[in-house]
């Protein structure tokens, strides 16, 4: 039995990752850049309902982050900085409102200090941060939230 | 983006020497060249790791104009910054548009900058270039194996992290697909503001969802009924081994590293 949720945890998990990648890649090259709106940040709004989206969409931020224009160190740190704010997701999804704000905080500081520090961005630190945020905000409020309240009244036929 | 212009993993199919290198000594190598470029502070240690690239790419057997491709998505990026490089920082002028003004400092910067992102590219997009996404995660899988002492699944991360690779694909042309039938039924996912757009993606991601988790149901079950207990006891088909070349390949890193430093602290 324990070896049966082991399996369904990592594969929960893997898929997760999959469509986080898929959807990345999919609507590129609007997911990559300063101001981006990357989509796919929405599906952190799984982690209020399973933390096997905490290692899937870390995994699945590296794999659309390798195959993206930013290489490895956006696969490195941009999947850190999921994992970070998926884990404070999970923490407050007690707090539906304040759960993905997170992921906004957590991306915003570490994204927009990468895009500052190793991708040269001309705009100041602050600047970038408030954009990478922007683009944040977007995607889990503008479709994170809606998702969150479908997932949570249809949690049983999904799955989840 | 249409799907077929994602090219998945970006494998450069080869038997060159770099091909043949262990994974580890790989990804190795890459985070040693990305570590120095940042080490660099003159254009001498920029010329060191253009060389080093060079001479990697060369005996890669990778084609120039594939390396140069990977470049195209974040050439906006490297203009962009070149020239807010060019105009906002402040020096000695040179060249004067209106209000505008080039220093000798900005021409520096921008150039500065310019390179290493180019080199940044070159560099992490050879990885991927000459080593199979699966190798990868096995690499990144034994590299993570001490990490077992502080309780880090590292098997179980990189199945999770093979499994979500072999499904990429899959769920690319599922949401395409969703996107199509959604479209025919008159979803709209290209008018409207920022907000109203993402949230007009919901239609595609309800489904996307749902087939996810099917699919995510049935390969559980399939890995349960053929008894997958995890990596405890696993052997595997092909063995990773640390060869001659794996040492050769560490030793010029090193000496790499050395000159770098070199060149930083005490070179001309």
């Amino acid at each position: 039995m324990k070896e049966k949720v082991k399996a369904q945890y990592m594969v929960q998990a893997a898929v997760i990752g999959s469509l986080y990648a898929a959807i990345t890649l999919l609507l590129a090259p609007l997911s990559y850049g300063v101001m981006q709106v990357r989509v796919s940040e929405a599906l952190v709004v799984l982690s209020m309902f399973t933390p096997a989206a905490i290692p899937g969409l870390g995994a699945g931020c590296f794999f659309a982050n390798l195959l993206g224009p930013g290489g490895f160190i956006d696969a490195a740190i941009g999947s850190i900085a999921t994992v970070i704010g998926a884990i404070g997701t999970y923490r407050l999804r007690n707090a539906f409102y304040a759960a993905p704000m997170a992921t906004v905080a957590s991306n915003a500081v570490i994204v927009g200090w990468m895009l500052y520090y190793f991708y040269a961005v001309p705009l100041p630190l602050v600047s970038c941060m408030l954009w990478v945020g922007l683009g944040e905000l977007i995607a889990c409020y503008g479709l994170g939230i809606p998702l969150a309240r479908f997932l949570q009244s249809r949690r049983g036929d999904i799955g989840l | 983006m249409a799907i077929k212009d994602i090219t998945l993993g970006q494998y450069f199919p080869g038997e060159s020497i770099v091909h043949r290198l262990d994974p580890r000594t790989k990804i190795l190598g890459t985070f040693v060249f990305l570590v120095t470029l940042f080490l660099v502070n003159r254009f001498a240690g920029f010329a060191l790791s253009a060389a080093f690239i060079a001479g990697v790419i060369a005996l890669s057997g990778v084609p120039v104009k594939f390396m140069i491709r990977g470049l195209r998505p974040i050439l906006f990026l490297i203009v962009f910054s070149t020239i807010l490089n060019l105009f906002v920082t402040a020096g000695t002028p040179i060249v004067q548009f209106g209000p505008l003004t080039i220093t000798e400092e900005g021409v520096y910067r921008a150039a500065f900058m310019a390179l290493r992102l180019m080199l940044l590219i070159f560099g992490s997009s050879l990885l991927t270039l000459v080593t199979k996404p699966i190798t990868l995660t096995d690499g990144i899988e034994r590299l993570m194996s001490p990490l077992n002492i502080v309780k880090l699944p590292s098997h179980e991360l990189a199945m999770m992290m093979t499994i979500a690779l072999r499904f990429i694909p899959t769920l690319l042309d599922e949401t395409d697909k969703i996107m199509k039938a959604q479209t025919a039924r008159g979803a709209d996912f290209e008018s409207g503001n920022l907000f109203r757009r993402a949230k007009g993606l919901i239609p595609l991601l309800v489904p996307l969802f749902v087939s996810a988790f099917r699919i995510a149901g049935d390969l559980a079950m399939a890995m349960e009924a053929r008894c997958y207990r995890g990596g405890k006891g696993r052997t595997r088909m092909n063995g990773m081994a640390f060869s001659g070349r794996d040492a050769g390949a560490l030793c010029v890193l090193v000496a790499y590293f050395a000159a770098t430093i070199y060149l930083r602290t005490m070179g001309g």
